[in-house]
């Protein structure tokens, strides 16, 4: 019987990933559907798909006959599916913050990559005091357990340790003067689960 | 007030923002169409300096729900849709939902960056031209087509009744009518919906006695 649930996105990990890692967390099966990733121009199967798509991006999740676009918003799905999205109202309102706080540090993030060399370097100096204070705003909200909201595992913190993760494989001592952020990080990378899926994800550039 | 079923107790809620609608207005109007009590405060530029440090990520806006306190204007205001009934029915309108907010969110944000941001005035001219030439124009057709999708566009934006993403879409064309009064008549349903959510109960009192601002 085909899973319940087909993910389609570039081969890469960016937008998709977190969605990818609470199936993961969740020991949930899904379709992991990757369309090729050109690098530059589009490629001609991302030429066919996307006026098919409701907003013309990527990542999609198909269930139940509902194609859901925007990736934050497939991740919250997923998240709710697999329980991994608070227990009550407010700390569902709690996780989704944290969630906002991230993608905006990653879309500044993602700002000094792609525009103008104005643009960039514009974005480059913005980052120089947008991420300090987001680690020391973001290891507030952590607390020492490992966990930004109640006491157990959230998509918050799968959500963190995504983007932490990825910008620890360029500067390995970001976490260093952050010991919650440490322990959400830890937590998560020990979650049998995504650790499994780390190891067998295929390689791609970001 | 919402009665908390397990202590009967109404809860007590706070709003901190500025003065203006931004990127409160959507969570006002999500008050308003409920009826739900909320204390609206709008915080003076003097005061900010101090009153930033208080708040979790020194932003606004900021909804105080009996003192704990949630920033990040989408969040806030899927919150306050959650707990009025106008999130969604099932999980799936819940996520159909959020992903219609995202996208209004996206745009609004590209507009931010031409308003707010960009301080060369040949630039900001460049960049309001790109977004109403391309960026909304786009948008607004993925929109028209989804809104098409939902028995045929003559209600709301996701299932049977008023949700957050209907809020957030008003404050969006609020916006970009000020610039062009005529942006919507390409797009039929998406006029319609647009006096729809503007004569809700409850929205449409509050859109009366709103404190005018200009954004």
């Amino acid at each position: 019987m085909a899973p319940k649930y087909k993910l389609t996105y570039f081969n890469l990990r960016a937008r998709a990933e977190t969605a990818r890692l609470l199936f993961a967390a969740a020991g949930v099966e899904y379709e992991d559907f990757r369309v090729e990733f050109g690098g530059g121009p589009p490629s001609e199967q991302w030429k066919e798909l996307k006026p098919k798509t409701p907003m013309g991006q990527l990542p999609l999740l198909e269930v139940d006959g509902v194609t859901l676009c925007q990736s934050m918003s497939i991740a919250r799905f997923v998240a709710r599916e697999t329980g991994l999205d608070g227990k009550t109202s407010l700390e569902k309102a709690q996780a989704d913050m944290i969630v906002d706080a991230v993608e905006e540090t990653l879309n500044k993030i993602y700002a000094t990559m792609f525009g103008t060399d104005e643009s960039k370097a514009q974005a480059k100096k913005v980052l120089e005091t947008a991420v300090p204070e987001f680690l020391k705003n973001m290891e507030k909200l952590a607390g020492p357990d490992g966990h930004f909201v109640g006491d157990s595992l959230t998509w918050a913190d799968v959500r963190f340790f995504d983007l932490a993760s990825e910008m620890m494989a360029k500067h390995a001592d970001l976490l260093e003067n952050f010991p919650n952020l440490t322990k959400v990080v830890d937590t998560v990378k020990a979650n049998s689960g995504v650790a499994k899926w780390i190891a067998k994800r295929p390689e791609t550039p970001f | 007030g919402v009665h908390c079923g397990a202590c009967r107790k109404m809860s007590v809620y706070e709003l901190h923002y500025f003065n203006n609608r931004g990127r409160a207005e959507p969570a006002r109007l999500l008050f308003a169409a409920a009826g739900l009590p909320y204390r609206d405060i709008r915080i003076q530029s003097e005061q900010w300096p101090e009153y930033k440090l208080k708040l979790p990520m020194h932003q606004v806006p900021v909804l105080e729900v009996d003192g704990t306190m949630i920033c990040q204007s989408v969040a806030i205001a899927r919150y306050v849709a959650k707990v009025t009934g106008h999130a969604g029915k099932t999980d799936l309108e819940q996520a159909k939902v959020d992903m219609l907010v995202d996208g209004i969110d996206d745009v609004m944000t590209k507009k931010g960056d031409y308003v707010w941001h960009e301080k060369d005035e040949t630039r900001k001219m460049e960049k309001k031209t790109a977004f109403y030439e391309t960026t909304l124009p786009q948008f607004l057709s993925h929109f028209e087509k989804l809104l098409r999708t939902n028995n045929g566009g003559d209600g709301f934006l996701v299932g049977e009744g008023l949700t957050h993403a209907d809020a957030w879409f008003l404050c969006l064309a609020d916006d970009i009518l000020l610039d062009f009064p005529d942006i919507f008549s390409p797009y039929p349903k998406l006029a319609a919906l647009v006096e729809r959510i503007r004569t809700y109960p409850g929205i449409k009192e509050w859109l009366a006695k709103r404190p005018q601002t200009p954004f």
